[in-house]
């Protein structure tokens, strides 16, 4: 038909725009990586690549989980207490002889636990975002410290500790672990109608209550969804290193923040996808890992990270106001 | 203190006044030659030459996408022009930044307004021009000196209390009497009425005269034929991006203003047919909840019920009650003559109830997401498969929709934000179009929709009933009601206090009902 062509055709811009930005992305990530090649002899060694793909690994599946609630114009500022925290439990519950995968299991459950607390205290106690998880991030580590009493539990089970540091197919573990999440939120995010009520509720929650969108039950999705990837990240965590410490992941909730948004998410809701921030903590973790292999002082690459942070969104800014 | 005594604060302030001042009144103060302005391919002004008297008052008219807000933008220095020439006060302007447009002495008062609602209305009276000595802001002489231009306009309000507290339309007044205590030689009001009651209508109206009284050349855009003709001096009209023509107010009437700017006849936009009503589908004994109280009505199929009151007359409140949004406290509502109970918005929509709400804005629209995606938003669980959406049947009921409702985008992935106000109205009636209800409540649906569009959601109305469904159509526009609704209640302070049969009760009767006199 005549009329649905022109139509696909006059749209096509704004796809491409899309299209663009992620293009870009992953044109920085390329153009680091090539820029490193060239700079450091043992950039391209399949060690450091595997080790890279390992750094990036967790915070990019917290990132992930954190896209949900950014979309639904939130943040989830514990996931780092969450990981350290969930480490611990995991540690714990074997040290008093829990099978392995009940452990998991239940360390698992406490996230999607931890994450109704926060859908509990931003719908019912209508407590802001920032504050309901600021409060648990404090709370999360103090529990932590608790149950070990400041110091560290170790973990003995050699299967579990070998898995951080095994390959599969020449890829690690934790990077096949990322897939392993991506791929489904993908499909939730993008594909299903749960998705698009997180984007629905991120700009304008009244509109989305109003057209039968069951808002309360889409934001304690995505805290649970944020609170158990990071629960996740906790087992994996204490898998690559081998013992439960509550003070482990020291903010990496910025990070994760940081990878989503220059991934492309808004911090104003609605806007954002599963790849962009994937691809963001990628960037992050490249620079990371570049700049240890140039020898870059350490307190040089924070700042290196805050300068590319503001870089990053602000062509994104660019772009968004060139497209309007 | 007065207006004026405010307005002259500064030196550079009378400094410009004198130069509009120079313009006699009745002679050009700015003029337009060959004014053009096209966004890529599109021209959404075609060069217009126009020109406005010193201390007229000059209506512009014209449907949605007219150019109306364009020729604003142009005026207050918000976008550049692709051609042409601007004269103020005899001399070519660039009007390049909105500043400038402020510098000269040109001023807009928008219909949403963009103001701090959190900051008293003092604070926002003197925004960006605060007193100050020492540097600190002397808050109480500001306070002082608001509230002495408040009470010298007669708006008897408060100065310091936050703007957020006051009405939509108290609010506007507070907007005007800051554009006014700016020393404005030409102010620009875009349809201010939209979310104004009468008695707010009626004072700013007050407002505008006095403004004209003192010098200052108006420029009124409104979708209110009524209004232009009880304010306006001359009129210009715009259609399609062109300047059609201008009238002196005395010398034209509504026909031929309307036929100007769309080519069609008054009668064809109050448009009913005469429907045979059927079986009653919805009857409210008795309901009340927050903001209304025992209100007891019936919708039958074929049947507009009309609900007229003023805004915070409790009809919004009662649609919201009977469609789960708000508990209801008290009453029965009656379903296909089975009592229900309908504890939240997706029970209703179960039933059949589909409503469209008073603000496109705060209720109707996801504004920064796409067209598409708000049309399917209350369909997405029918257009899935297990938990993947239909890719393929989302666009096409989107695209669907697009058509049937003549939307005028060039693709359903455009965001609804870059829509005008018409085609936002037509995508939320989509929404409930494509859901289906026995049903329909439609509130405010054609606020700042202009006639065009207008006429055709009331046609739309009609196929609707002929297709066996009910409709409640809540409206603060008398004419709206009046001619649509074949029963008509009236509300005031929650209850409600007057039921007609179609033109039953005359104009004034209603009103009276609804004013409470």
């Amino acid at each position: 038909m005549a009329i649905t062509s022109t139509e696909s055709a006059a749209a096509a811009p704004r796809r491409g725009m899309n299209v663009l930005f992620s293009l870009t992305l992953i044109g920085l990530l390329l153009a680091l990586w090539i820029v490193l090649g060239f700079a450091t002899a043992s950039f391209w060694t399949p060690l450091n690549i595997s080790n890279l793909l390992r750094q990036g690994a967790m915070t990019a599946i917290l990132a992930v989980g954190q896209t949900f609630v950014i979309i639904t114009a939130g943040i989830d500022l514990s996931v780092g207490a969450i990981v350290g925290f969930s480490s611990v439990i995991l540690a714990w519950l074997l040290q008093a002889g829990v099978p392995l995968w009940i452990a998991i299991a239940a360390t698992l459950l406490l996230g999607v636990a931890i994450g109704a607390f926060h859908g509990f205290g931003i719908v019912r106690m209508g407590l802001p975002p920032f504050i309901i998880t600021l409060a648990t991030l404090t709370a999360l580590r103090g529990i932590g410290l608790l149950i070990t009493n400041g110091s560290t539990i170790s973990i003995t089970n050699e299967a579990f500790t070998n898995f951080a540091r095994a390959d599969f197919l020449g890829i690690p573990s934790l990077f096949w672990m990322v897939i392993l999440i991506a791929v489904p939120a993908y499909v939730f995010l993008h594909l299903s109608r749960w998705g698009r009520y997180l984007f629905a509720v991120g700009s304008n929650s009244e509109a989305a209550r109003l057209s039968g969108v069951n808002v309360t039950r889409t934001i304690y999705t995505a805290y649970i969804l944020s609170a158990t990837c990071a629960a996740f990240v906790g087992v994996l965590l204490a898998s690559r290193i081998g013992i439960g410490n509550a003070t482990q992941a020291e903010g990496w909730e910025l990070q994760a923040i940081a990878s989503s948004v220059i991934g492309g998410t808004s911090l104003f809701g609605a806007i954002g996808s599963v790849h962009g921030p994937l691809i963001g903590a990628f960037i992050l973790a490249t620079i990371n890992n570049g700049a240890n292999l140039l020898n870059v002082n350490s307190f040089w690459q924070r700042i290196i990270t805050g300068v590319l942070i503001i870089v990053i969104v602000y062509f994104d800014q660019l772009r968004r106001r060139s497209s309007r | 203190m007065t207006l004026e005594q405010v307005a002259h604060r500064h030196d550079d302030s009378s400094a410009r006044l004198t130069e509009a001042n120079r313009v006699p009144l009745g002679a050009p103060i700015l003029e337009l030659k060959g004014l053009q302005k096209n966004y890529g391919y599109v021209q959404a002004l075609k060069p217009a030459t126009m020109t406005f008297l010193a201390g007229e008052i000059h209506a512009i008219v014209g449907e949605n996408g007219a150019g109306k807000s364009t020729l604003i933008k142009l005026l207050t220095g918000v976008i550049p022009r692709t051609a042409g020439e601007i004269i103020w006060c005899g001399h070519p302007v660039a009007l390049a930044t909105p500043n400038e447009a402020i510098a000269r002495g040109i001023n807009a008062v928008h219909q949403e307004v963009v103001l701090c609602p959190h900051l008293t209305v003092a604070a926002n009276l003197f925004l960006g021009d605060e007193i100050n000595r020492n540097g600190l802001m002397r808050k109480r002489q500001m306070e002082k000196m608001a509230q002495a231009v408040l009470d010298d306009l007669g708006f008897g309000l408060p100065a310091h209390v936050p703007l957020g507290s006051l009405t939509i339309g108290q609010q506007q007044l507070v907007a005007t009497a800051r554009a006014a205590m700016r020393g404005t030689q030409f102010l620009i009001f875009d349809e201010p009425t939209a979310y104004l009651t009468r008695q707010e209508s009626a004072q700013l109206f007050k407002l505008i005269r006095r403004l004209q009284s003192e010098g200052v050349t108006i420029v009124y855009i409104s979708h209110r034929m009524e209004e232009v003709f009880e304010i306006a001096d001359r009129v210009s009209v715009l259609r399609d991006g062109t300047h059609v023509g201008t009238r002196k107010i005395a010398e034209t009437d509504e026909n031929e203003l309307i036929a100007l700017m769309i080519n069609r006849s008054i009668e064809q936009i109050y448009h009913k047919e005469k429907i045979a009503f059927g079986e009653t589908i919805l009857e409210t004994r008795g309901l009340s909840g927050p903001g209304f109280e025992n209100v007891s009505l019936s919708v039958r199929a074929g049947e507009i019920v009309g609900l007229y009151g003023l805004i915070g007359a409790g009809r919004s409140e009662f649609a919201l009650g009977l469609y789960g949004r708000h508990p209801v406290s008290a009453g029965e509502v009656h379903w296909m003559g089975r009592m229900v109970d309908i504890k939240d918005e997706r029970a209703a929509m179960e039933l059949g109830i589909a409503l469209a709400p008073e603000s496109r804005r705060d209720q109707g629209l996801c504004l920064n997401l796409p067209i598409g995606l708000n049309i399917n938003l209350p369909i997405l669980r029918r257009l899935s498969h297990g938990p993947v959406i239909g890719r393929a049947e989302a666009a096409s009921n989107a695209d669907q929709q697009i058509r049937d409702l003549s939307i005028k985008t060039p693709s359903q992935r455009v965001l609804v934000s870059s829509m005008s106000g018409g085609n936002q109205q037509k995508i939320v009636i989509g929404k409930w179009l494509s859901h289906g209800a026995r049903l329909f409540i439609f509130d405010e649906p054609t606020v700042g929709v202009d006639v065009g569009t207008k006429a055709e959601i009331y046609r739309l109305f009609a196929k609707l009933l002929k297709a066996g469904a009910g409709i409640i159509l809540i409206s603060s526009y008398l004419p709206e009601v009046y001619e649509l609704a074949d029963r008509l209640h009236v509300f005031r302070a929650g209850h409600l206090v007057g039921s007609h049969d179609f033109h039953a009760a005359s104009h004034e009767d209603v009103l009276a009902e609804a004013i409470g006199i």
